[in-house]
Parts: structure tokens; sequence; C-alpha cells
């Protein structure tokens, strides 16, 4: 018997079909009320899912900028012909690039300059673009065989030069092609510490520079699947010592910027859809209220809870469908607005064609949700009494909901928002926090609505004013809305906030990653009785001396008692970081971007002969594998130092400040030969011309470093994060809004009723407005409060573990959004009492 | 003209041995709990229903007779005692198998007609038919409808009908199905007596053509004496069974 079978088992029935559709004829005006929740919440979830794909590979391809291809493999020894051959089997295209320190001399005036060469096989860069003056000259050497130099505006500056004129780089005298206005990545952070000059290979090959003595670095540029590669070298070139970057490698530049970016999204898409299902709850449950006497007689004729519940499963999941396919409509439609608007106000390449698969998924996952919330006001017809129709009372004779069906839906529900998480985040464990949260704000909501029900039960007096005893008796009498709007408005607030919370921690923290104080000329190679002077000069020229540092160079030579040789044996430690020069400093205090995370240093060092703390950098103690108290030694220009790790510190990179993988304290290394390096910061916009010309006038040997066209791409892709994060936060301020606004209305009918009969017993419209009023601002403020409280705990524990920022809420903005649901509330009840005022009869009727 | 008996007698009077039980109440009693407090609305009832006949049972507002009428049809269920209906002890069901007896066994018109108000006049005569899983019952909608006099109103809503049609239908429906036993309630309580008469007429004459048997509940004594038998309630008790002429 079907009647036997759950009520999932019924919709193969087709007469539920039948009735579903029959149900639904006079209430369709209403179902398609109703269905704008949904289509607000689904058409948010695509919109926001799809700008999010879209916005993650926009960035992704900016990140790849900042590297210029997918995977860079550097080399000290040139790349064998038949390796290359190899790799670019696995490789979709190849570039590549050789790169050295060499002197560039203008014959004309007879001056030379210490320079960085790169010179360039094949195309590239694969990401991002080289800007010329004139145009196209890049391509002119790299892909059309023009022998030529483009050098920085500043080394002409500096030697009164133009384009046009003849240098000399080894035995070639080559020509001044043009100015380089937008510079590649550099192969290496501040590798070289010198200006750039970028030749073709054929005419580094002719300047003879690329003898064995020439200390050269060798990089293959891939463009294809980085990791694919990656797999492929680790595998078949095991022995090279070879280093490879990616893209991901660069995001250091970034700071967290990306991924809080990632996380926000992630935020925003669940909040943007759990906002919608509220709205699906309620206004399901709203029809579900006008159909109890449908149902009972139903139940009276004969039919089952199962087959009744089925007929509005249906009516549901249709609505449901609907709605999915609309808000899937809409969700594309807003997005290409937003895509169109942020190219038209930008020049940025964001989006390209629609991500069918993303809005399938979205869509999908909507549709889930929307249905699985349905089930919740779903159990109650089930427990509808028949007897309801023999009774003339508005109320539904309902039969507790059995505790295991009332836990299978809340079992379903959970498992569908957490199913929701995962979707969004692809982070279990963050899923599981989300969705525990979520439940948690839940039972709070629940808990203070039966608070709320008993207190005005309870504490109510005769003496108070009648319309203050009504609105107030409503708040727990029968027919009461007491639960449901605590738990629709306040978890809706309670979201919402934590988005604006969210914004404001992401555009907090990448604001000050991205500060406007931080260095962008480094000036290098200053010897220690040249500092002064350098200082005396940036003061001369109005510009600020940010930072003073000695840099001493220096080589691993054993950790923990083992010898780098052995150690690169052993293959346990990167080869890079065995081999590298290290470029350390000493100095008593640190700078803000660094900060020690375990152990102690002490800024002086008067130990002795005893080893010498040094404060080492996470990662890099992390690849030696070392901490507190182990011993290493650093081979300092021929003379050991038998050193400890004394601390550990975190590096923020994403600042430009000068920072060391190895800090020393004073009183080591103050004999050692080394230079200095400056830092001081132009103005966004101004040229380094006029320093760099002034130095090379008065110093001659030092060089300058502009980082103003690396910041600008920086501060380009943080700025773009922050516009999507602005158009996304907003849009789903409005849909939740707008689903928020939805569910006061879907409870409009108990109260119109009410307010139509008080009107027809001779109440006058002040003292019906007055009792709404008391009602609506009670629940509004309570409601305010109770998703306000939530939500702040939920900023601290972002801002603590996820952002690690400032874990005070912005108190105007919680101010704020307790008076806004409190006005939304008195304003949606003033309006029901408004038409039931001016129409008592109809308010009665249509109830 | 009606004749009075005490209640053992015409039980065993009425009650032919030949005749099957259709209804069957066996010392009912029902109480409801509300805060603090107790109300018995039922107390000790007992009575026997027959195929094909008529009763009816009338009382003052709060006597018990809504109450009795959803122990009768499995809506509620008794603290003491026991119902049979058509044949089958309620007590033993569960809330599915109760509904297809209800579906299979009974028919219901309420005093407010209680219409499904999306569905046309045709589409709720139909339903009691399309709950037995019977999808032709269209045909046979359409004729009793004819036969009420409805014959032309069949996709009317019931917003579209005035409540003499809408009862009319509500009677249609009750009785498309064969039922074995009709429960009406109030089925003249929201009439005028000029839309009423044909409304009583219509009844007897489907209770007599079809052989279903008639349980009526009302105020209405003149309705009342029509059944073959009244049974009178008052504070929740059988006090009176009159056997009618």
């Amino acid at each position: 018997m079907l009647e036997r079978m759950n009520w999932i088992a019924q919709l193969t029935n087709s007469w539920v079909w039948v009735m579903a559709w029959r149900d639904s004829r006079r209430e369709r005006g209403r179902l398609a009320l109703f269905a704008v929740s949904m289509v607000i919440g689904i058409s948010a979830m695509t919109a926001i899912h799809t700008l999010k794909e879209d916005a993650e590979a926009a960035i992704a391809n900016q990140e790849k900028a900042l590297l210029g291809s997918d995977l860079q493999i550097s080399s000290r020894q040139p790349f064998e012909v038949d390796s290359v051959q190899q790799i670019a089997v696995v490789a979709d295209a190849i570039a590549s690039e050789t790169g050295l320190a060499s002197m560039l001399q203008f014959p004309r005036t007879g001056d030379a300059r210490l320079v960085q060469v790169r010179a360039f096989e094949g195309r590239f860069p694969f990401y991002g673009a080289v800007e010329t003056d004139p145009a196209n000259r890049w391509q002119a050497i790299t892909q059309e065989g023009a022998m030529g130099v483009l050098v920085e505006q500043a080394l002409l500056d500096q030697f009164g030069a133009e384009i046009g004129e003849t240098v000399r780089l080894g035995e070639l005298e080559v020509e001044v092609i043009g100015i380089i206005r937008k510079p590649l990545p550099r192969s290496g952070r501040f590798s070289g510490f010198a200006p750039e000059v970028y030749v073709p290979m054929e005419a580094l090959r002719s300047s003879g520079l690329l003898g064995a003595t020439v200390l050269a670095t060798h990089h293959l540029h891939i463009l294809g699947d980085g990791e694919a590669v990656k797999a492929f070298l680790d595998s078949q070139f095991a022995d090279e010592s070879w280093r490879t970057e990616t893209p991901e490698s660069r995001r250091e530049t970034l700071g967290d910027a990306v991924e809080n970016f990632r996380q926000f999204l992630s935020l925003l898409a669940m909040s943007a859809l759990v906002l919608g299902a509220i709205g699906v709850a309620s206004a399901i449950h709203a029809h579900l209220k006008r159909r109890v006497q449908s149902v009972a007689i139903l139940r009276c004729l004969g039919a089952s809870g199962n087959l009744a519940s089925a007929i509005y499963l249906v009516q549901s999941a249709v609505l449901g469908l609907v709605a999915a396919f609309a808000g899937t409509v809409v969700g594309v439609g807003l997005r290409q607005v937003v895509l169109w608007q942020l190219r038209t106000r930008t020049d940025w390449e964001i989006g390209a064609g629609i991500p069918w698969d993303v809005v399938l998924q979205a869509s999908l996952a909507g549709l889930g949700v929307c249905v699985a919330f349905a089930l919740l006001p779903l159990l109650r017809v089930r427990k509808i009494l028949p007897i309801t129709a023999l009774r003339q009372s508005t109320q539904a004779e309902v039969k507790s909901t059995g505790r295991l069906a009332t836990f299978g839906v809340l079992l379903i529900l959970t498992a569908s928002v957490f199913g929701l998480a995962w979707f969004n985040t692809s982070d279990a464990l963050r899923a599981l926090i989300m969705t525990g949260g979520l439940i948690v704000v839940f039972a709070f909501l629940w808990a203070v609505s039966r608070l709320l029900v008993w207190a005005t039960r309870h504490f109510t007096s005769a003496s108070w004013p009648y319309p203050l005893r009504q609105g107030l008796s409503n708040l727990h009498r029968p027919n009461n809305q007491t639960l449901l709007f605590l738990l629709s408005i306040g978890l809706g607030t309670f979201l919402l906030l934590t988005i604006l919370f969210g914004r404001n921690l992401i555009v907090e923290r990448t604001s000050t990653a991205n500060t406007e104080d931080g260095p962008s000329i480094y000036l290098v190679d200053v010897q220690a009785g040249q500092v002064d002077g350098v200082v005396d000069l940036l003061e001369e020229l109005d510009l600020p001396t940010l930072e003073s540092a000695s840099m001493i160079t220096m080589r691993l030579e054993s950790v923990k008692g083992r010898s780098t040789t052995e150690l690169m044996e052993e293959g346990a430690v990167p080869r890079w970081v065995l081999q590298r020069e290290f470029r350390s400093t000493y100095r008593e205090t640190l700078n803000a971007t660094e900060k020690i995370v375990s152990g102690n240093w002490p800024p002086v060092w008067s130990g002795g002969s005893g080893p010498v703390p040094v404060s080492l950098e996470a990662d890099l103690a992390a690849d030696l594998s070392v901490s507190i108290g182990d011993a290493f030694s650093m081979n300092v220009q021929g003379r050991v130092i038998e050193c400890v790790v004394g601390s550990i510190r975190e590096i923020d990179w994403s600042r430009f400040n000068l920072n060391f993988f190895m800090l020393f304290p004073n009183g080591v290394l103050e004999g050692a030969p080394g230079f200095h390096v400056v830092t001081s910061r132009l103005d966004e916009g101004d040229s380094s011309g006029a320093l760099q010309s002034r130095i090379a006038e008065v110093f001659p040997g030092i060089s300058v470093i502009d980082l103003a066209l690396l910041l600008e791409t920086v501060r380009t892709i943080i700025g773009r994060i922050l516009m999507v994060v602005g158009v996304l936060s907003g849009f789903s301020l409005a849909a939740g809004l707008l689903v928020l606004i939805g569910t006061l209305w879907n409870g409009r009918d108990a109260r119109q009723q009410e307010a139509g009969l008080l009107r027809v017993l001779g109440a006058s419209r002040a003292q019906i407005q007055s009792i709404l009023t008391v009602e609506y601002a009670a629940l509004g403020i309570l409601a305010g409060l109770a998703g306000a409280l939530p939500a702040i705990a939920a900023n601290l524990a972002m801002a603590v573990f996820i952002f690690k920022a400032s874990p005070w809420p912005s108190l105007p903005l919680v101010g704020a959004a307790i008076v806004l649901c409190a006005v939304a509330s008195i304003l949606a009840g003033l309006a029901i009492g408004q038409g039931a005022s001016n129409a008592p009869a109809d308010a009665i009727r249509s109830s | 003209m009606n004749s009075s008996a005490n209640i053992s007698s015409t039980s065993a009077s009425v009650q032919s041995a030949t005749t099957a039980l259709v209804l069957k109440l066996s010392k009912v009693t029902k109480t409801y709990h509300t805060a603090g407090h107790s109300l018995t609305v039922l107390n000790d009832v007992s009575f026997e229903v027959g195929a094909g006949q008529t009763c009816a049972i009338v009382g003052p507002s709060g006597s018990g007779k809504t109450t009795l009428l959803g122990l009768s049809v499995g809506l509620d269920d008794p603290d003491t005692g026991a119902v049979h209906l058509a044949g089958q002890e309620l007590g033993e069901m569960n809330e599915d198998q109760r509904a297809a007896l209800r579906r299979d066994e009974v028919g219901f018109v309420f005093q407010n007609f209680q219409l499904m108000p999306t569905l046309t006049a045709l589409e709720n005569v139909m339903i009691p038919l399309e709950l037995r899983g019977d999808r032709s019952g269209a045909k046979a909608a359409a004729e009793l409808l004819g036969k009420v006099g409805l014959g032309d109103r069949t996709r009317h809503y019931p917003s579209q009908l005035s409540g003499g049609e809408q009862q009319r239908v509500a009677l249609a429906r009750a009785f498309i199905h064969e039922p074995a036993i009709l429960f009406a309630d109030e089925p003249t309580g929201n009439l005028d007596r000029e839309t009423s008469e044909p409304i009583v007429e219509m009844l007897f004459d489907l209770n007599k053509h079809h052989g279903t048997a008639l349980v009526l509940v009302t105020h209405d004594d003149e309705l009342a004496s029509r059944a073959q038998r009244t049974i009178r309630m008052r504070a929740g008790r059988v006090v009176e069974e009159i056997v009618n002429a």
C-alpha cells in the first residue's frame, strides 16, 4: 500500500502531482511572491560563485604576471639542449633567459655602470606584458631578431644618454633601441641589485660575456601545467640542482590578500544561500499555514498524512525548480552586468565565457538547500489533525511532530548546510566549523525566543495600557510569531553583520598590508662611509630615509654538525638553501614587518667565543629542520662563525621593508666586509630620475632600485580584490535585506486578521498601530540584538583565527543593524495595520 | 410522530439481529487536559448504527457532538472504550490505516462545506475516487453533480458558488464513492430554510438510493426527526434515544 510507504515514496503517485498542480491554482500569485526569496538566494549564490571563479581566475592570472610564466626553472649551469627538448614535450611553450651582472659602457662619454643584463630567446612573458617606448621594441628583440638593448629611463637620465645611442656590452657595441616603461618580473627577489637591461640572446652570445668564469643564472620559463612539469622534473632530472618557482611562490608579495579574499567570497556565497533558505523556510511556512484547512479536508476524506505531505513537497520542489531556473538566469545576468561594469570602469580583463559547470553546481546546491529547508515546515503537514476540518477554529490542530522525524529533518538540514559549506570552502574542517557555528547561533536564537515568550507571559502587568499589554501578549499567545521571527530575522541579522564584519576585516587587513608608507626605492652598494652623505642627499631632495642596514654576504657551512656537502647528498634540505648566498644584517631592533614567534633575540651579543644566537626566518628554519638551540655555522667570506638558533621570526614579505633570512645581533659582524642598503619612498607617480641623476653625480658606485612598477602591479591586484569584495558584499547585503523584508511580509496573515477584527470591534487606527508597533518593535530589537551578539563573536573568531586583525567590531555598525532591524520591523507592522485599518472586512476575509 | 423509549430497550428494538453494524461505540470516554484543568467531553457513551440506517445526534453546544463525530471516524482517540467502524476496531489501527478506512467506507458533509477552494466543483467531487486510485471518476462525478442540480456548474470554483450550491457539491462528494456510512455535521447549519430544504431532501434520497448509513449531527429537531433514531446528548452523556416514526 502506498500509504504505508513514507512520504517521499508518495512522489511516484501521479495523483500527488495532479493535486499539487490543482492546489496551487488560486495561490500562484502568492507562490510567485514566495519564490522570490528563493530566486534572490539562488541568483546571489550563482552570481557570487561565478564571479568568485572569474575573480580568482583573473587574480591568478595577475599573480602569474608576477612571475610571467607558470613555472620558472633556474640553474647556475646552462641547460643542455637535450634537457630543454625533453621539457618541451611536457610544456606548452618555453622561453629561455640568461642573466648576469656586467658593466655597460657609454663610449660617447666614457662612463660605465654595473647593470644586470637579461638576455631572452622566445616569446616571453606568457602572462603580463613588457611595455617600451617606442612601442613593440620588446617584441623586436625577442621575436624579430632585432639587435639592440632596452634600458630603464633612469639609466639614460644618469648619463644624459638618449635612445639611438651606442653602448658597449663586453665586446659588443649595440644601439639603445628603447626605454623600458613596464618591466618584466625580476627573476629573483631583487636579484642583482642593479639596473636591468634587456638584450636578445644572440647579443649576449656575441658579447663574449658568457665565458666559463662569469657567474650567470639561466632560466627556462614554462607555459603549461606547472605542477605536471615540476613532477616531470622531479622524476627525470632529480640529480640536477635546479630551482623551480611558481606563481604561488610569488604570492608572498601580495601577503594574505588573495587567501583572505577567497575565504571571504566563500563566506559570502554561503551566507547568501542560507539567507535565501531562511526566506524559503518562512515562505513555505506561510504558504502551508494557508493550506491547513485543505490538508485537514483531505485527511478527513481519507488521505494519509504522507500523501498530503507529498502534495506540498511536490509544490515546494517545483517551486524550487522554477526558482532555481529563474535564479540562475538572474544570477548569470547579474554576473554579466558586474563584469561589464568592472571591465568598463577598469582595464581589467576579468571573466571570459559563462562557466556553466559552476552555474549548474551553484543552481543545484541552491535547489537542494531550498528543498531541504522546506522540509521543516512540511513536517507539520503530516501532523495536521483532520479534526481541524470539523472545528471552526482558524488555528490548525497539530499533533506534536515525532522526535525521530524532526531529528531526521534537522539532520538533513545540517548535512545540506555542511555540504554547502564544503562546496564553498573546499575545506572539510572549515565547513564543519561554519556548520557548527550556524547550529550554535540557531540554538541561541531559539533559546532567546523561548525566554521572550516566558518573560512576556509572566511579567506583563494588567495595569499597563491596553495597546502595550496586547502588543506584548501577542509575543506569547497562540499564533505568535516569536520563534519564527527570532530565528529568521535574528539569523539574517547575524549573517548580514558577519558579511559586513568580514568585509571590514579584509579591507583593514589588506590596506595594512598594502600600506602607503613602505619603501619604494632601494639604494644599494652604499659604503659604510657614504651612509650619512646618502641620508643628507635624500633630505636635500625632500625624500625620507626609511631604513638603513648593513648587508654581509655569507654561505651556510654546516647545520647541526653536518656539512652542507653531506646535507646535499642526503637531500633532506633544499639545495638552494645550501648553495645560496645569504645577505644578512645585524641590528638592535626589529622592524614593523617582522616578529619573534619563538626564542629570544639579544639585541647585542657579548658572549665572546660562544656560538652567536641568530634569528632565522620561519620558513628557512623549517627548510633547515632546525629549532631553538640548534647549532649551525656560517662562512662569512672565509671566516666561519659558529651560531645557534636563538629565535625564529615571521616576516611579512608583502611589505618591501628591509628584511633578512638571518638576523645577527650587534657586536658580531661589524668588522665584516659588506655594504649598506638605504630605503626611501617616492610619492606615487613621481619619477626616480632626479634621484638617480643626483646619486650618479655624487655617489657613482651606488645603485638605485626603483620598485614603483612592482608596487603598482601589487596595488592594482589589491585594488581589484577590494573592488570585487565591495561589489559582492553590496550585492549580498541587498539580496539579504530583500529576503528579510519578504520574511516580515510573509508573516502578515495572522496579524492582519486580528487587526481587522479589532477594527470591526471598534478599535481606532492609533490603537491598532500602537499594538503592532509594540509587538514588532519588541521582536525587531530583540532579533537585532540576538543576531548581533553571535555576529560579534564570529567577528572575534575571524579576526583572531583568520585575519589576525583587531577583534573589536565597529560599534556604530552593530548599533545601526539593531536600529535598522527595529525600524524595518515596525514599518512592516505598521504597513500590516494600515491595510487592516483601511479595509477590515477584506483583512478578515483574505485571511 | 416520534415515540420515545429508554436507551437499552430501543437499542435492542431498532437493531435487528440481521442488520450488520457499520458503527459501534462502546463505553467511550474522552477528557481534555489543559493547564491544571480536566474537562470530560464524552462520558461512557455507547451506541450503534446498522447498515443503511439513519441516526441523528442532537444536543446543545458543548454537549460533545463534534467530539463524538471525530471519535466515530477515527479523527481522534477515546481515552477509554472502543469504536468499531465498518467492522474494524479503530483503536487497533494507525493513522494511515484509519485514513484508508475513511477513504473507502466513509462520506463527510460539513457545516461549512469544506470544499477545496483551489479545485473546481467536478474536481472536488472526484477526490474520494482519486484517493482510491480511480482516475476515471470524471463521468460519474459529472452525473452526480447533475443529480444534485449542478450539471452546468462543474467547472466552477467554490468561491463562484452559493452556499447551497457548495453544500450540494459536498453532498455529491460524500456519495461519489458509495460509502458504507455518511457523517453529516450540521449540513444545513450555514444555510437558510429555503436553501436547506432541497439539501435535506437530497441527503435522504441519496441515503436511500445508495443504502448508505447516515449519522446526522444537528441542532435542528425537525431535521433530526427525519432520521430513524435521535440520540440526545447533554454534558457529554447520551441522555435520551428516540425512535422516530
